[in-house]
């Protein structure tokens, strides 16, 4: 019979560990107004950008790191940080075909086949190893529809006009420490323009792949949706398994105007450290999207499932009336994992709405939080919010902590807010078991109906893949 | 229906088990054939529901001795999952409830992996819902049953044939039904023994765990057993449950006192 | 908005309480706006002892000042109430004490400390020792009419199977202002009732810190806060279970009207050695002006697997269904929103101690509203 505990079964070695032996270009450790400088010029950048980078450097030099999550992680020293590390080729290639077959491989091996005739059908893929962006697949077709997809280092050759217009505008550079450390020093990131009344014919992705040790990513990705666009774009996130911590600092900003959707997607399986909670990722991520025009729309869904500690709020601004900001997550932690996740929708305008789904399941030592915040503003009237905040305990050693603020300025105004915790028990197992389901299908089964809610709002060709990862971790050494 | 020649499906010999620091089950001995109705009955405490748990390897009882063949193999060496798939049945006495895990989906990997078991094709989604569908029938069920959540918000007697659903579908050797009855009405009592008797054969066996007379009313038992202090007191034919019915537990206690056991002991 | 501040009373209070004026950049006072405090005049209020005359009944007894003393410490201690700013302050502003113990079935008991019209600090300490298997009915009242601060700090410890029921029923005054601090520690088997009513203060601050030391409790928390004008009203509360098979049931409710702020915080704290326990809390909130400002911050932290803890929070005006059903039933819509609100209140009024009944607390707290 099977002595296994559910304890056992979330603990499963991470597959995406492997190191690419590639010959990389990175500069010298440590941070300073030469560094961003040098940063900028390698990167050939037009001046607005390094006007940009230096403000938000000066700003960062001013800012205290935040310390109100209470999570527990020693001091980050910046200066023990490389900036900037690229493979080694020389231009971003025309076709595939010249891209450094290693580079290749290390995608493929991790599920995302870039080369043509491999390629995932109807997804568009921007790949980013380290700092920056090497292949983005489907552009031409896309460019056919006015879609622009490419790396957010090109536009800003190619389209420095929209960059200017929009960069920083949602997320200001001083908005918070992290924020302004990537908007000194971001290094590359998607950038996606979908034009007036297009909605972009196929699915976007783009994968982020840290492979030095020592380097911090920071990647920017800006989303732009004009009046009736619509689009839906997915990240996927891996690391190599090292015993030393990586930064990962990214900022994305989305802009959606009238009657335009975005729907943001986020797998996030950064290397999570050991069972003993050495190494791993620290992603300090700020995330947020501003409804600008009437009935627009924005539905952020993230699965959570790697990082030593994560700290991310993917937020909603909704200014435009009847606007509609949604978040769908799910937060899985194990060992001594930390994340501290939740979302913000600020209701600006009259009949907003907004929907927070949250399910953490926390196991071994690991500490998961919510923390949410939902505003009505004066001139929200009408606005209506629900939140519903479930937290799955697995094992005695797991901390599920749930803060969600609420604040209200406007009577005419609905907010609701729900939350419950439940475990996996032993008596639901053997009944699953006495009908012939095995212990790790069992517990596989209702995690995932647990998650339910959320995995129905990830795009079709990921939501399996979403559930694939879950049971992944959640696989391992029964019996 | 008895047949001396039909084969054993199960045999309890001897069985000892406890929870915890209680023992609980003192040397049960019991031959189930093919074809054959048990109904097991007995006081609260008698040790009934622990003999059904034991059966299907519930992990919080300990077997410290005698021994179980099903099929001819040993039973205790089987987990839970591989006990149903070969066809060992248990009805729960209180199904518990699974929030979020779709109660279609539930039935469909079950009933998939006793037909793996078995040999035979997995069912899609539309072929297992074609089946459900059929299966329904035997227990009057209303198909909205099947989207929620398993068990979830179910009334009792809804519970209960949620419970004879499965069997239905599991189509077991050996089905074992703990307290079936408990908390039905008349009607529903009626619509789940309609079920057992319907999916009662030749090939199957069926050991009914029950208090009371009523459930015996609708399905006849071959044999009926007395449990007491963790053992089977006293076995004999369906006219035994009548004399229960009765005469009630009274003497069971002198029984036991015959025995040289204070009734204290036993509860 | 600078209110007028005189310039010492902000170093006064942080004299007496030996640490600096809270700031906004305290998470714990992080929405609560101190300026109705820092309009006091810097000296001590100098009434009448309100604890001077006071009838004890059967089966409750004065506890000496040295063993009071000692209880206190022990009490605060055990919440960690006495590093709370609210505490220290009240310590250091020469608190009259009353110390009571109490054992079997005592009468029931009800005190009224009214601050009156004077000016200045009045600070107030009461410590409560239940005994095994006591039970009291207590009813505290605050009140005043004039330019001054309540600071008032309860400790109360509860013995096994020992039942109280705490009833804190406060009518405030526009110029006054109200710090209450209530460190309470449960025994297992014991079971705890607290009812707060509270509205009309420039300033209010409820502190309720329950602790149950080895869980097996019962604790009931019942809440209702009412702002209007330029009210603020806080309530932190914070119940931590120090052990299995605790229980807590706790409504908070609000009603914002005017340009009034509201501020509720409601941490629970179940670590692994509280498996089993049974925590559930709602705030509801009735917001009935666009220029008032509700926060609402549920804290649940939870280190058990084997645990049942639930919590809500709902903001909105009346419901217009049940408006509609009234009106259309002839009732006009102002009388309607009235009965409506009563309705509201009640649910938490009712569950004062018995002797706030004769007060008619709903009067007392909604005023000319009614």
């Amino acid at each position: 019979m099977s002595t296994a505990t559910v304890g056992d079964l979330v603990s499963q070695p991470y597959k995406h560990g492997f190191v690419t032996d590639i010959e990389t270009e990175k500069i010298a450790k440590g941070l300073s107004e030469d560094v961003v400088r040098l940063i900028s010029s390698k990167k050939s950048e037009p001046e607005f950008l390094l006007a940009f980078r230096l403000r938000a450097y000066r700003q960062w030099l001013q800012m205290q790191s935040p310390d109100w999550a209470a999570l527990g992680y020693p001091q980050i020293d910046y200066q023990n940080i490389i900036y900037y590390a690229a493979p080694k080729q020389q231009e971003k290639k025309a076709s595939l075909d010249e891209v450094d077959p290693k580079l290749l491989e290390t995608f493929e091996k991790l599920g995302i086949p870039l080369s043509e005739q491999k390629r995932l059908s109807n997804v568009a893929v921007d790949a980013v190893f380290d700092s920056v962006s090497i292949a983005t697949t489907y552009r031409e077709k896309l460019a056919e529809h006015g879609v622009i997809f490419c790396s957010i280092s090109e536009a800003v050759k190619e389209y420095p006009a929209l960059v200017e217009k929009y960069l920083g505008t949602v997320i200001p550079s001083n908005d918070n420490y992290f924020a302004a450390l990537n908007s000194a020093v971001f290094s590359d990131g998607s950038f996606v323009f979908i034009p007036k009344g297009v909605t972009c014919p196929m699915e976007l992705s783009t994968y982020f792949r840290i492979n030095s040790a020592d380097t911090g990513q920071f990647e920017r990705t800006l989303i732009i949706a004009e009046d009736g666009a619509s689009v839906s774009y997915l990240e996927g996130c891996t690391a190599p398994m090292f015993d030393t911590n990586q930064l990962h600092a990214a900022v994305v900003e989305l802009v959606v105007l009238e009657d335009a959707s975005i729907k943001y997607s986020t797998v996030q399986n950064w290397y999570a450290g050991d069972e003993n909670g050495v190494g791993g990722i620290y992603n300090f991520v700020t995330k947020r999207g501003q409804c600008r025009g009437d009935r627009s729309h924005i539905s952020w869904t993230q699965v959570e499932t790697g990082s030593a500690i994560t700290w991310k709020y993917p937020s909603c601004v909704l200014q435009g009336a009847d606007s509609v900001g949604e978040f769908y997550s799910v937060a899985l932690t194990n060992n001594y994992q930390q994340a501290d996740t939740g979302t913000k929708m600020i209701h600006v305008g009259p009949r907003t709405r907004s929907t927070i789904v949250s399910k953490g399941i926390s196991a071994g030592h690991s500490s998961n939080s919510y923390r949410g915040l939902v505003q009505i503003g004066p001139k929200a009237v009408g606005a209506k919010n629900y939140s519903q905040c479930d937290s799955m305990l697995i094992g005695d050693q797991a901390a599920a902590n749930t803060y969600p603020y609420i604040r209200s300025q406007q009577p005419d105004s609905s907010v609701e807010h729900e939350a419950s915790t439940c475990r996996i028990s032993a008596e639901q197992l053997f009944y699953l078991q006495s009908r012939g389901i095995g212990f790790e299908e069992a517990v596989s089964m209702m995690v995932s109906g647990f998650c339910r809610d959320v995995f129905n709002q990830l795009p079709m060709e990921f939501a399996a893949e979403a559930d694939k990862l879950l049971a992944l971790k959640l696989e391992g050494s029964v019996g | 229906m008895i047949r001396p020649d039909a084969p054993v499906l199960l045999e309890i010999t001897g069985l000892h088990a406890r929870v915890e620091e209680q023992q609980i089950l003192n040397g049960v001995n019991l031959i189930v054939r093919s074809g054959e109705i048990h109904a097991v009955m007995g006081r609260n405490g008698s040790g009934k529901s622990t003999l059904s748990k034991v059966l299907a390897g519930h992990p919080a009882y300990t077997i410290t001795e005698g021994s179980i063949t099903y099929l001819g193999s040993d039973l205790l060496e089987l987990a839970p999952e591989q006990r149903s798939r070969l066809g060992l049945f248990l009805g729960f006495q209180y199904p518990v409830e699974i929030p979020g895990v779709s109660n279609l989906e539930f039935l469909r990997v079950s009933t998939n992996a006793r037909r793996a078991q078995r040999g035979e094709e997995e069912l899609d989604t539309f072929a297992f819902e074609d089946l459900v569908r059929e299966r329904l029938k035997v227990v009057q069920m209303d198909p909205a049953f099947l989207n929620r959540s398993v068990n979830e918000g179910f009334s009792g007697g809804e519970k209960k044939r949620n419970e004879i659903l499965q069997m239905a579908l599991l189509e077991p050797l050996v089905a074992i039904l703990d307290e079936t009855d408990s908390g039905l009405d008349i009607d529903a009592l009626r619509i789940v023994a309609d079920g057992v008797n319907q999916l009662a054969g030749p090939d199957n066996a069926t050991l009914l765990i029950t208090h009371y007379q009523r459930l015996l009313d609708l399905i006849t038992p071959d044999y009926v057993h007395v449990m007491a202090a963790g053992r089977i007191l006293r076995t004999g034919g369906k006219e035994l449950a009548l004399e229960l019915e009765r005469t009630g537990y009274e003497w069971v206690d002198q029984e036991l006192a015959n025995l040289g056991r204070e009734p204290a002991e036993v509860l | 908005m600078p209110a007028v501040v005189m310039p010492n009373t902000a170093d006064w209070l942080s004299q007496l309480a030996g640490v600096p004026m809270p700031a906004r950049g305290q998470e714990d006072w992080r929405f609560t706006e101190l300026a109705a405090l820092q309009g006091l005049a810097p000296e001590l209020w100098s009434g009448v002892d309100p604890f001077a005359q006071i009838n004890l009944p059967a089966g409750i007894s004065r506890i000496g000042a040295d063993e009071a003393q000692g209880l206190q410490q022990q009490g605060l201690n055990s919440t960690g109430g006495g590093n709370v700013w609210s505490v220290r302050l009240n310590q250091g502003a020469s608190p009259r004490c009353l110390a009571l113990r109490v054992a079997g079935e005592a009468g029931p008991l009800q005190l009224h400390f009214d601050a009156g019209a004077a000016p200045g600090l009045l600070a107030l300490q009461l410590v409560l020792v239940l005994e095994e298997g006591a039970s009291l009915e207590l009813l505290i009242q605050h009140g005043s009419s004039g330019p001054n601060a309540t600071s008032f700090v309860v400790v109360a410890q509860l013995a096994r199977g020992a039942k109280c029921n705490l009833g804190l029923l406060a009518p405030g005054d526009a110029r006054a202002s109200l710090l209450s601090h209530l460190s309470i520690s449960q025994a297992p088997a014991s079971s705890l009732q607290v009812t707060t009513a509270v509205g009309g203060w420039a300033l209010s601050r409820l502190e309720p810190c329950i602790i149950q030391l080895e869980g097996a409790a019962q604790t009931r928390l019942r809440a209702l806060q009412l702002v209007d004008g330029k009210e603020l009203a806080d309530t932190h509360s914070q119940v931590s279970f120090e052990g299995p098979d605790g229980q807590l049931d706790q409504l908070h409710k609000v009603v914002a009207d005017g340009a009034g702020r509201s501020v509720f915080n409601g941490a629970v704290r179940v670590p692994r050695r509280a498996q089993q326990t049974n925590a559930a809390q709602l705030s509801r909130t009735l917001l009935l002006s666009e220029r008032a400002r509700v926060d609402t911050k549920p804290e649940l932290e939870i280190v058990a697997d084997d645990v049942k803890c639930a919590h809500g929070a709902t903001i909105s005006r009346l419901q217009q269904n049940e408006l509609f059903y009234l009106q259309s039933r002839g009732i006009g819509a102002e009388q309607a929103s009235r009965l409506l609100l009563r309705g509201y209140c009640e649910e938490v009024l009712r569950e004062l101690p018995a002797a706030a009944a004769a007060l008619n607390p709903l009067e007392l707290l909604l005023r000319e509203r009614l």
